[in-house]
């Protein structure tokens, strides 16, 4: 029989979860970094619990392998060519920009915006192959939202993020989307700003 | 009677004007969601949870609590007319209740699934306020050991009902165990998985981890696979119901609300879980069985009811031991625990007004729901004419407003795209998303009580053989656990979660 796919995926991604936290926590012989402090089952430290969760998943992940090799093909969607290279591009590019911009000065290098914009990139260069728009811009748009809060204001941000995410279904058109944005910011300024009153510009602020 | 008494007091919480004003948005919304395909109570609730903070708790509740049952409510509307079904728990409604639509009974159809709601709803009301101080006395016995036993058979059931592969849902629990994990270390102080990050000494946001993995996630799947909606063709018709019809469910109904008020209790268990197991119930001893197929009005009454109690029932272990019983109850935690309640067994007695106000207004709320659904169906019916394309943003706007006002934090609003994407990929490997949430609010809670029974027993691992309570709970687990690997119980689980979603 042929192995299942998606089972030995799975398998894969809760072993190496399971084996870096231990590497990082601590518990496997000795290896690693060994950050936490085990300590002993009737005193138990800060890395004893995690130690105990990961080797259950450590033995979950060997289950679902062998279980995978033999309960029937489950293939995943075969990826085409573009796809591939654009997601490792985007990996990669995103990764870059993100590193890059933390040695930027000003807006650009400042707080968390290195992470937002290395997101943002590396999220916008796959989606340009339609069949990853829906993941990819979705995130991407709400990245952007998070990037231009701050500095411009909730009503653009609103704006720029739903036009943004607009590009992940064909069948919008321009006019709808120009309605959708209208309203949408006044429901979210009657709901957040008036209501809730949270504390964010509305508009943007100049000189920042 | 105290009970009297305490419902009294609850009905005093709950008809303030501001609980019931936001019981009655809870309704709504639900409602709403319920009707509409392609977004859930999970995703919802998650969505509004940062909406709620400004609020007391008991309003919070009784809202996020107005959503759950409301959809309940509101899925059954569009799985009768248009044979779609709005949530998974009202899948099998479709099954019979689109056939009487076919019949020109939707009408009917309508009525007995809102009044059997009602009336299951009005039961459990009434189980759950009895059962609530009861089991709390029983939880006040509980030591440490026992309640780590508690919460493993919790984790471990919500996993074996969980779809798809047991051993893979169990993965996903310990891993949510795990990721609760990251943060400060409550007894020494230490940071764990923090790697330097200021925002995660608090853990791993609990609201970026439901809005990714449910909304985001959510939103990313339905564009992919873009549904045609039929909008409203035939007519409701007259909402009254034959003598016989009437007559026929009836029956159905209390057995409806039986069967969903016991699964609705059990841990992991909930709405979807009960209205299928009703409905196979229906098909096997209800006088109208031979018409199953063809429309019998059983079919509808039935899983109905057994819905809409269990969504209110499984509110039992939450509000009693503090034990989330799905998902939706593990996000009640997470709205309890960021309000600066714990919840556990002595909530009943330190929280009265959220306890009995938030008993008290399912009630009211099911009153309400009656009220909104069956005279005002055409209305919620246009509903569906809203295009997808206009609703996913809006979806994506209110979570990241959402989540950047929990903390004013940009920072939450990128973890959420990180969960976003791992939920995609979740769902594309067939891992659940919903044990995991499960396991992550049970983590912490596991750890600390872990720690003080090994602290009490010096050290001895046996202790959790040696109490009694300990060990019956850990035989359960052990039974239900060794019951799943069995073939042939696996098979039965796999056809009933496959033919109910």
């Amino acid at each position: 029989m042929k192995p299942n796919t998606k089972d030995l995926i799975s398998a894969g991604l809760l072993l190496s979860f399971a084996l870096v936290g231990l590497l990082i926590n601590g518990g496997l012989f000795g290896l690693g970094w060994e950050q936490h402090t085990l300590g002993s089952a009737r005193r138990m430290g800060p890395g004893y619990m995690p130690m105990l969760a990961f080797w259950i998943l450590m033995g979950l992940g060997v289950a679902v392998l062998v279980s995978g090799l033999f309960n029937g093909p489950d293939p995943l969607e075969k990826w085409t060519k573009n796809e591939i290279v654009y997601l490792i591009a985007g990996a990669i590019g995103g990764t870059a920009t993100g590193i890059a911009a933390s040695y930027m000065p000003g807006w650009i290098g400042a707080g968390w915006n290195p992470l937002g914009i290395g997101l943002f990139v590396g999220c916008l260069i796959p989606s340009i192959i339609e069949s990853w728009r829906p993941l990819f811009l979705v995130s991407a748009a709400f990245t952007l939202f998070g990037l231009v809060l701050e500095s411009l204001g909730f009503m653009l941000a609103i704006a720029l993020s739903v036009v943004l995410s607009a590009f992940a279904d064909k069948t919008h058109r321009p006019l709808g989307v120009v309605g959708l944005v209208a309203f949408l910011c006044a429901l979210c300024w009657f709901v957040f700003i008036w209501y809730l009153d949270i504390r964010v510009p509305v508009w943007p602020e100049l000189g920042r | 009677m105290d009970l009297i008494a305490n419902l009294g007091h609850g009905f005093s919480v709950a008809l303030t004007w501001n609980n019931l004003l936001f019981c009655l948005i809870g309704c709504i919304i639900g409602t709403a969601i319920g009707v509409l395909p392609g977004i859930g109570p999970v995703a919802t609730i998650s969505l509004l949870l940062p909406i709620t903070f400004g609020q007391p708790a008991t309003t919070a509740i009784i809202m996020l609590a107005g959503i759950y049952y409301g959809a309940q409510y509101g899925g059954s509307t569009t799985s009768i007319l248009l044979n779609l079904p709005g949530e998974v728990s009202s899948v099998v409604t479709t099954l019979e209740g689109y056939k009487m639509a076919r019949k020109g009974r939707a009408g009917a159809a309508l009525a007995i699934a809102a009044i059997g709601s009602f009336f299951a709803g009005s039961v459990s009301t009434v189980l759950v306020a009895a059962s609530g101080p009861l089991l709390t006395q029983v939880a006040l016995s509980f030591g440490p050991a026992d309640y780590f036993s508690l919460m493993f058979l919790g984790l471990i059931i919500s996993a074996v009902l969980a779809q798809g592969s047991v051993i893979k849902s169990i993965g996903m629990v310990i891993f949510g165990v795990a990721l609760g994990m990251v943060g400060t270390d409550v007894q020494t102080g230490q940071q764990r998985f923090t790697f330097g990050i200021p925002e995660l000494s608090d853990g791993v946001g609990f609201v970026s981890i439901a809005m990714g993995m449910f909304g985001i996630a959510e939103i990313i799947m339905n564009l992919e696979r873009p549904e045609s909606r039929n909008v409203m063709s035939g007519k409701v018709g007259s909402l009254m119901m034959t003598r016989d019809e009437f007559k026929r469910s009836m029956p159905a109904v209390l057995r409806g609300t039986a069967v969903g008020s016991i699964l609705g209790i059990l841990p992991g268990g909930g709405a979807a879980l009960a209205s299928f197991a009703s409905y196979m119930m229906e098909r096997k001893v209800s006088k109208g069985r031979h018409e199953f197929g063809t429309g019998a009005i059983e079919g509808v009454a039935g899983p109905e009811s057994a819905n809409n109690a269990a969504a209110q029932t499984s509110f039992i272990p939450l509000l009693t031991l503090g034990i989330p019983a799905n998902a939706v109850m593990a996000l009640m935690v997470g709205a309890l625990i960021i309000q600066g309640i714990q919840p556990g067994p002595r909530m009943v007695e330190a929280q009265p007004d959220l306890f009995w106000g938030l008993i008290a207004s399912m009630w009211v709320g099911n009153l309400m729901l009656l009220i909104i659904n069956l005279p005002m169906v055409g209305l919620w019916v246009k509903l569906l004419s809203v295009p997808y394309r206009h609703m996913y943003p809006s979806i994506m706007i209110f979570c990241a407003i959402g989540v950047y006002s929990l903390q004013n934090n940009v920072f939450d609003v990128y973890q959420t795209v990180f969960f976003g994407i791992f939920g995609y990929m979740c769902s594309k490997l067939r891992l659940e998303a919903a044990p995991m949430l499960v396991g992550f609010v049970l983590g912490p809670m596991m750890e600390e009580n872990l720690r003080r029974a090994m602290l009490l027993s010096r050290g001895d691992w046996f202790v959790f053989l040696e109490r009694p309570i300990s060990a019956t709970l850990l035989a359960i687990a052990a039974i239900a656990l060794a019951a799943m690997l069995l073939p042939n119980i696996r098979k039965g689980k796999d056809a009933a979660l496959a033919e109910g979603g």
